[in-house]
């Protein structure tokens, strides 16, 4: 049952296709794709070398940019960012940018090419703890800077939420690795199973470079007081988690509910529909025009027959029965399941960390310092959108200013 | 970012990329060739100065472009005629763009109706600073016929007027051809022995492209008429690369230097210019399309292609495929190349069967229960119309079949690549 779960789901152009999808985009002026990417991509500028058939151009245009630009092309939810101006809407559908840049970031892989380089040594040396998309960015923007850079990974594999949170159908594993070793081939060194606070100490990390970086992201799934000691229940993400872990060889029951409306519940439902679940209903506080989720991965979700309720909320657990009311409308809705599973937020584990707390799931810094000049932050724990792109983004902004702040020889 | 040197000298005049404006709309005032040169083009054509008595007045609308299927610009149709600034003001424009982008070429494009006005052109042009000359001798819709194209098909005109233009300017020369003529060869000779360095090839082809079927008039209508004019585009380059060929190729015109113009919008057409013998490459249409930001996929593919052809100067590919285009009567006809047809990637559209059927040899069978094409032996020619109408490229060049008796030494990877 898992070989569906092991492909991905939407396939990727041919360079017939992708020429196709480019000569639909009207290379705007100003375009205002190339302005609403946190993470500061050019699509304007990568579309236009697809048109002029520049492929190689427009992987540099992509990298230079991101170190993660194929999997920001698998993962983001474009509709909310480049595409939302895109004026080809003018006349019927945006482009699609993400598959755009897929096909570029697999012909610069396919082809080899080497676009990021090393900077000169600066003699600064940075830590950071961490190895999801900020980590991993921030990691790639000071390595070019000449920066020595040290990653501390408490999991056996670096990647964080990319490797053991997003499944396989929506984002390869091998994809995951080349984009790391587009870091590592920077000089970046990784150092896994090794967990700040505990196997080594942030003082010694302080002590022994010119910053560090706390890039923790929020890997940890909450629980609702409702569901707590019930053996039914599992948290999404360490069901997404075991999911990828075992590529897809997971025993499941027949009839699952799910809780939760956002991009890991979708990723929840996905997964369980191309694991061969028969009966899924997700049941979801938001109703459907204030959903969280991306509305390519509701949609995906709903053609693979998942049901979903919107606009309702747990009052009462009895073992594998779920009772929900309505927030606004009277009546409810009883559920019984083998299985449940919560998608309901996650938060970061800040344990060993002094000067950072959790204050409700999110940290209590703001921007990306600490009352510590030494020990900045990015990613999940500070403040922006909990996605791909925005990590991302911060990786970027805290190598800046970090740059800005100690530069360099 | 990949960096390489694109840099080539052209007639003794060192360009900073081969890349530049052609004289036309695009390359009218100072400030769009400022903004082209700031975009990184290596040089520009300044729009084509007439002398100080023609007056040019012109038409509205004056374009019209050629579709296919959804896509447009195919091809581009232009009434304009050469600048329509006053001389001494486009002497103005030349002098301060020299000035200001002194390592950027500027080449004066100039058009006399006499010995004395191409004299005198280019004599001011050199003065204003320019780096060098190019004669018009090949607009396609001027108003007088003693300008344009039709002294560009006259040899013993284009002769005269490039000795005029020789004793007025000791700059580099470029004769402009018109590719409205069966034979360049006679024209471009003529010109190099009146004095002329170098051929610019080609200028636009004269064209209809549209009637509006409801008025029964070409397009552009200006008061229920139009005009026949040049026409300019992608389609335009099979013909501008078969004329810059021809010319490398006579024993005459051997390793002349040439400017080439004609459809080129992507790094890919500009390799094509130079491997049949381009130094330098023009361009107007497809910056009429997009703007003067398609120098940057030039500039990055051709520097992208350099890497991979493990090519350090520009000068090492020019005319590289001119050996390889050889006459008809001397090609290898001692075999044919069968399709084959790959199953797992046929879409079962039945496109190759039609073609094969009404537009070749009948070759094709069709299984109609199961939508499947495969390929008829017996009947195939290998002329493989097939290869090409496939939309899913399911079809590929596959056995290789020797015609009786004409077996020979060569390999299949000689024969296919």
């Amino acid at each position: 049952m898992s070989k569906k779960y092991l492909q991905e789901l939407e396939p990727g152009y041919t360079p017939l296709t992708v020429c196709e999808e480019a000569s639909r985009c009207l290379l705007c002026l100003d375009a205002p794709c190339s302005k609403d990417c946190p993470a500061g991509t050019d699509p304007g500028r990568f579309i236009r070398a697809v048109r002029f058939r520049n492929f190689k151009g427009a992987a540099e245009v992509v990298r230079e940019n991101n170190v993660l630009g194929s999997i920001c092309a698998r993962v983001c939810p474009t509709e909310r960012y480049c595409q939302k101006g895109c004026a080809r809407s003018g006349i019927d559908v945006p482009i699609d940018i993400g598959r755009i840049q897929r096909f570029i970031t697999d012909f610069e892989e396919t082809n080899g090419m080497k676009i990021l380089k090393k900077g000169k040594p600066n003699g600064k040396r940075v830590a950071i703890i961490g190895s999801g998309p900020a980590a991993l960015q921030a990691a790639a923007s000071l390595a070019r800077l000449g920066y020595e850079i040290n990653l501390y990974e408490k999991e056996a594999k670096a990647g964080g939420y990319l490797r053991y949170g997003i499944p396989e159908y929506r984002l390869p594993t091998h994809i995951v690795d080349k984009e790391i070793e587009y870091v590592t081939e920077l000089g970046v060194k990784i150092h896994l199973n090794t967990t700040v606070g505990k196997d080594i100490s942030l003082d010694k990390l302080k002590s022994d470079n010119d910053a560090v970086i706390v890039a923790v992201g929020a890997s940890y799934g909450k629980m609702l007081p409702k569901f707590e000691n019930n053996p039914h229940v599992e948290i999404a993400v360490d069901f997404l988690k075991r999911v990828k872990d075992s590529k897809g060889q997971v025993d499941l029951p027949d009839n699952i509910l799910v809780i939760g409306g956002g991009d890991v519940a979708m990723d929840v439902n996905v997964t369980l529909k191309l694991l061969g679940v028969k009966n899924i209903s997700d049941v979801v506080y938001e109703e459907f025009c204030e959903f969280r989720a991306s509305k390519k991965e509701l949609r995906d979700a709903q053609a693979l027959g998942v049901s979903i309720i919107d606009g309702y909320v747990p009052v009462d657990v009895d073992g594998k029965t779920v009772t929900f009311k309505h927030r606004t409308i009277p009546g409810e809705v009883k559920i019984t399941a083998d299985k449940i599973i919560l998608a309901v937020g996650q938060y970061p584990n800040v344990c060993g960390l002094e000067g950072i707390r959790i204050v409700n799931g999110e940290s209590d810094i703001k921007g990306y310092v600490t009352t510590d000049p030494k020990v900045f932050v990015a990613g999940d724990i500070a403040h922006l959108d909990k996605t791909v792109v925005a990590a991302v983004r911060t990786g970027k902004d805290v190598a800046s200013l970090i740059h800005s702040r100690i530069g360099g020889r | 970012m990949i960096k390489k040197d694109l840099s080539i000298n052209f007639l003794g005049v060192r360009f900073p990329n081969p890349f530049c404006l052609s004289s036309s709309p695009v390359g009218n005032c100072y400030e769009m060739c400022k903004k082209a040169y700031g975009a990184g083009w290596g040089g520009v054509v300044f729009k084509t100065m007439g002398y100080y008595n023609f007056v040019v007045d012109e038409v509205s609308p004056r374009f019209d472009k050629l579709n296919k299927e959804n896509t447009p610009f195919v091809g581009f149709k232009n009434m304009e005629q050469i600048a329509e600034h006053p001389l001494d003001e486009n002497l103005a424009d030349i002098r301060r763009l020299k000035k200001e982008f002194p390592y950027q070429v500027l080449i004066a494009s100039i058009m006399g109706s006499n010995d004395k006005e191409w004299e005198e052109l280019a004599r001011l042009a050199e003065e204003a600073g320019a780096d060098m000359l190019e004669m018009n001798l090949s607009c396609p819709q001027m108003t007088s016929h003693a300008m344009g194209s039709d002294v560009g098909t006259n040899p013993d005109l284009c002769r005269r007027y490039c000795q005029a233009v020789k004793r007025g300017s000791k700059l580099p020369v470029l004769a402009k051809m018109t590719p409205n003529i069966t034979d360049m060869i006679p024209v471009a000779i003529a010109c190099l022995e009146g004095g002329a360095d170098g051929i610019a090839a080609i200028n636009t082809v004269k064209s209809i492209c549209n009637i509006d079927l409801d008025r029964k008039v070409g397009m552009p209508i200006i008061n229920g008429k139009s005009s026949i004019s040049g026409y300019s585009g992608k389609a335009v380059k099979p013909i501008a690369l078969r004329f810059i060929q021809q010319m490398r190729a006579d024993e005459r015109l051997k390793n002349v230097a040439i400017s080439g113009i004609g459809g080129i919008e992507t790094w890919e057409d500009a390799v094509e210019f130079i491997l049949v013998g381009s130094s330098t490459l023009q361009i107007t249409t497809a910056i009429m399309q997009y703007g003067y930001r398609i120098i940057d996929d030039l500039r990055n593919g051709l520097m992208h292609y350099m890497d991979e052809q493990g090519v350090d100067h520009l000068s090492d590919l020019v005319g590289l495929a001119n050996d390889n285009l050889i006459p008809a009567e001397e090609l290898d006809r001692d075999y044919k190349i069968y399709p084959e047809i790959n199953v797992d990637e046929c879409i079962k559209c039945g496109r190759c069967y039609i073609s094969c059927y009404d537009g070749a040899h009948q070759a094709i069978k069709w299984d109609a229960d199961k939508r499947l094409p495969s390929v008829n032996k017996e009947k195939c020619v290998g002329c493989l119309l097939c290869y090409h109408v496939c939309p899913s490229g399911a079809i590929k060049m596959g056995e290789i079949a020797f015609k009786p008796g004409r077996q020979g030494q060569r390999k299949a990877e000689d024969i296919i690549h």
